[in-house]
């Protein structure tokens, strides 16, 4: 008897000091969810078609210029879907030649004949590999923003299915912003401004129309921007410019803030060599003309180009100092590949999570006294019992979620004030039992035993039919309800050793010291 | 100490009565969710936008939705929350059409329009620590600008950040008093933001936007979370027990969930992702309730072999009572003090588990028995449903081979089905 009793005490230590050692310090090894120390949930959906489009139109660019080369021009490009086109304009003889050259340049297109014309449609596979590229650049992209903004610990993961991105940002300190950031496509193009020419911008579209007796050429389209007087928007300009994109966002070696002749701040960017040298043909060839600064599809500004522009320039407009600070951070990190909506998102202010921690620990230190008060009363010297069996499981609680490195939420905290509440159960359900087998003329030796383990099948399934539903709790739940779905489950599993096995040992610790008659239940 | 002593009270007596009972209380339930008072579906699955306001001033609701309405907004909710002298206010609205992203800066940008009017610059109670900082670089009244750019903003930095710290710690600023005496706050700063930055009448302390998508996918998945709960707990009851427990401690549960939802309807709260995660606690906690008397019933099944189910159940509850009332109580008392302390957020999830071990204590008694010999009676060795001639209750659950210990597993049998045709030899 009394050497089983050293191990299992010994064992007992054990556990308690290896949890304490989880456990401690317990702000460090136990992280707190958005929900109680502020912060930001983001779930993203990221329009992957619009990178499909933007891999349509590039590649069927391609095409043309191709074609192009070998003498086949009048070849007319119609995007029909997502990742389908159409070219039209063919001629019998030309076939050939068109369609050897979509096999050596796009090997990723299956082209059919649909009468004059050949339809192009995009493989099922190179369809899945930009969509995932997409997402995946949009993380990095994410990633150098939020890094740029100077967030701890942040969480940006691309979900399973769906093409989504869940961002959790903790402790933003103004998350409009931060929601501002991430979203920014920030897609920086320069395109020349053919007419009105010199720059400025035309008052409507008809102005610009009227130019080509109301039919727009093939190879322009019309943008619109603010028109500004005084650094005050007076209206809308619109400038017909080149569909060409020939320098882009992605060409950008840096950029800075900085301010223009005027005092006014502004974004100075230098190109890299690639996008240098052709910045440098496009403003070379169309001095005299405007450039069009054009970000996300808004012209931003259109000065005039004096001279050849190479590898350095300036982006004016109408801009705050924030929103060019702003604008520096996208313009670095890189443009998003297609445009995010929000589809959810939980913010919680660091006040507001103040105020929840401190109802839950209140609630929950109340909670306990009232059950250990209730033990005490009811089974007296037993409750004591299992008053530190209780104690011993919170550790162990704590330990475990140390160790498994799990976040307390708000729920968690509920979980693990149910957790106080049921853990005891076990410890009822043996003390009634002990009750039942003493009154039944039992000695007390053999009524703690009996009642042990009787009630042990019991204890089992109650503890089996709650933790299955933490199971299916962690599995179905988001954020905070996995937090609950946690502490629900370390703690029951932990009430399992303490209820059974701890206060066993304390009762079998007690009989071995001392004879008793009467046992204090 | 003990409240209870070695009770004989005939519950099984009037079970047809409290099946009754039970069935208008689920009835009741059932109306209160499809009836006309609805179920108040939270954001989680409707969708929508609900956003927490903290406000310098005791809020004016009827201005707050005064100036939504005006705004072409329709809300569904403005409640006051938190401590009264906190002055917040929650705002609701529904799912906008045709967008996922909601109403958040449509309600900022109408009541910043209507309660900031004619301010410009900063607003110190909506601004975070980094853009303060550019201010406060770009105003420069200290005068560091010249020793670079860095320097600046390490100058400025921390001072920024103590403003905004000071605003999380003790709320949002209601006077311009408050920042001025903040320590590296001097007069050149104190000055410069007087004159280039003002406090708004309100701040946004936190929002919860889900679109109509994603309100959708959680309602999906909530609903399925329930059902295969509920599937798990009749399959290892079944499996522990027998059929006939598992289909009782199953109603047991359907029951608490529709009793408790239906309370919970009726008092208006809300249903969101906390109360799915509720309910599910509140499905193990019932079948773990009623678990503990199938685990007597069997016990003494095994004990009396000839004596009728009816009666072992009687006296299984009887013995059993005690502990029911107290691991019921004990629990009761943590969740009311959830309940009552835990705060807003919490309050919902409490009402549940309160509500529901109150009802689920009832129901492991007057619910699950007598389903489980309703059962017996329908679809048992004599059941009605059976063999197509009446039977009585009271016969068909006793046998050697049935009721065989389950802890005895050296021949590795479990208990046999209740259905399974039996010698007429052991009937009582």
């Amino acid at each position: 008897m009394k050497r089983p009793l050293l191990w299992r005490g010994i064992l007992i230590l054990v556990v308690a000091l290896v949890a304490a050692a989880l456990a401690y310090p317990p702000q460090r090894k136990i992280n707190l969810g958005l929900d109680l120390r502020g912060g930001m949930h983001l779930l993203l959906q990221v329009h992957t078609e619009d990178a499909l489009r933007a891999e349509t139109d590039s590649d069927s660019a391609r095409l043309t210029d191709q074609a192009k080369e070998k003498g086949i021009t009048g070849l007319k490009v119609r995007r029909t879907g997502d990742s389908t086109f159409v070219v039209s304009g063919v001629t019998p003889e030309q076939r050939d030649t068109v369609s050897e050259l979509a096999q050596r340049y796009l090997p990723r297109w299956q082209a059919s004949r649909s009468g004059d014309d050949l339809v192009f449609t995009m493989s099922q596979t190179a369809v899945n590999e930009v969509r995932t590229g997409a997402v995946n650049q949009a993380k990095t992209t994410i990633d150098n923003r939020i890094n740029q903004f100077g967030v701890t610990e942040p969480v940006i993961q691309p979900t399973a299915t769906g093409y989504r991105i869940v961002v959790q940002l903790p402790g933003v300190d103004d998350p409009e912003r931060v929601r501002r950031l991430i979203k920014n496509t920030a897609f920086l193009e320069f395109r020349v401004v053919k007419v009105p020419k010199g720059g400025g911008g035309a008052n409507s579209r008809e102005e610009i129309l009227a130019n080509f007796g109301g039919q727009l050429p093939d190879d322009l389209e019309i943008l619109e921007g603010d028109r500004l007087q005084n650094n005050v928007v007076v209206g809308k300009a619109f400038y017909g410019v080149e569909k060409r994109r020939t320098v882009t966002g992605r060409d950008l070696s840096n950029a800075s803030p900085g301010h223009d002749q005027f005092g006014r701040p502004s974004v100075e960017f230098t190109l890299n060599p690639a996008g240098a040298q052709a910045f440098g043909e496009l403003t070379g060839k169309n001095v005299g003309y405007g450039l069009a600064i054009v970000l996300d599809g808004r012209v931003v500004s259109a000065p005039v180009i004096n001279s050849r522009i190479s590898d350095r320039g300036q982006i004016e407009g109408n801009f705050t100092q924030q929103e060019v600070q702003d604008l520096v951070t996208v313009l670095r990190s890189g443009a998003l590949p297609a445009s995010i909506t929000y589809l959810e998102e939980r913010t919680v202010g660091p006040s507001l999570g103040r105020d929840s921690i401190r109802n839950g620990v209140r609630a929950g230190v109340v909670g306990t006294l009232l059950v250990i008060l209730t033990m005490l009363v009811y089974y007296k010297l037993s409750g004591v019992n299992a008053v530190a069996a209780l104690v011993l499981n919170i550790l162990i609680l704590f330990g475990g979620m140390g160790l498994f490195h799990s976040t307390l939420t708000l729920p968690g905290i509920f979980g693990i004030i149910l957790t106080i509440g049921m853990a005891v159960d076990a410890n009822v359900l043996v003390f009634e039992r002990i009750r039942e087998e003493m009154r039944a003329g039992r000695t007390v030796r053999s009524s703690i035993d009996q009642g042990f383990d009787r009630a042990f099948s019991s204890i089992i399934d109650t503890h089996v039919t709650t933790m299955v539903s933490a199971l299916l709790l962690f599995q179905f739940g988001t954020g905070p309800i996995k937090g609950f779905a946690i502490t629900l489950f370390i703690g029951l599993l932990a009430s399992l050793f303490t209820a059974v096995f701890v206060s066993r040992w304390l009762f079998d610790l007690v009989l071995s010291r001392r004879k008793v008659q009467k046992l204090s239940i | 100490m003990q409240i209870l002593h070695d009770t004989h009270i005939d519950f099984m007596k009037y079970r047809r009565f409290w099946i009754i009972v039970s069935f208008i209380l689920v009835f009741v339930g059932f109306y209160s969710i499809f009836g006309p008072h609805k179920l108040n579906l939270g954001i989680d699955f409707a969708g929508g936008t609900q956003i927490t306001l903290g406000f310098r001033q005791r809020p004016d609701v009827d201005r707050i939705r005064q100036v939504l309405r005006q705004a072409g907004m329709r809300e569904e909710g403005i409640v006051r929350v938190g401590k009264d002298t906190e002055n917040q206010v929650m705002i609701k609205t529904a799912a906008a059409k045709g967008t996922e992203e909601g109403s958040r800066d449509r309600i900022v940008a109408a009541l910043s329009r209507a309660l900031n009017p004619a301010q410009k610059g900063l607003d110190l109670n909506e601004v975070g620590s980094d853009a303060l900082t550019q201010f406060l670089v770009q105003a420069d009244p200290d005068h560091v600008a010249a020793q670079g750019p860095e320097a600046a903003r390490a100058h400025y930095g921390p001072v920024a950040s103590t403003i905004y710290k000071e605003r999380q710690k003790n709320g949002i600023f209601t006077s311009m008093d408050r920042i001025l005496h903040l320590p590296g706050v001097s007069p050149a700063v104190a000055a410069a933001l007087q004159q280039g930055a003002y406090l708004g009448t309100f701040a946004v302390l936190g929002i919860e936007n889900v679109g109509p998508q994603v309100g959708k996918e959680l309602s999906r998945q909530g609903f399925w979370a329930v059902v295969f709960s509920l599937l798990a707990m009749l399959i290892y009851i079944g499996f522990r027990f027998e059929m006939r427990f598992g289909i009782g401690a199953i109603m047991a549960s359907v029951h608490d969930v529709m009793v408790t939802l239906g309370l919970f309807t009726l008092l208006g709260y809300e249903f969101n992702l906390t109360t799915i995660a509720a309910f599910l606690t509140l499905i193990g906690y019932s079948t773990n309730d009623t678990v503990v008397i199938f685990d007597r019933v069997r016990e003494n099944m095994r004990k009396s072999r000839r004596k009728p189910l009816i009666e072992v159940m009687n006296e299984s509850i009887n013995e059993t009572l005690s502990r029911t009332i107290m691991t019921g109580g004990l629990t009761f008392l943590t969740v009311l003090a959830v309940f009552i302390l835990g705060g807003d957020v919490l309050r919902g999830f409490a009402f549940v588990m309160v509500v529901g071990i109150i009802v689920g204590t009832y129901s492991s008694i007057y619910v699950a028995s007598p389903f489980a010999l309703l059962w017996e009676s329908l679809f048992g060795v004599n059941g009605k449903w059976r063999k197509g001639k009446p039977g009585k209750l009271s016969s068909g659950y006793a046998g050697p081979e049935r009721s065989a210990p389950r802890s005895a597993p050296a021949d590795g049998e479990l208990p046999a089905r209740p259905s399974r045709p039996r010698p007429a030899r052991r009937r009582a």
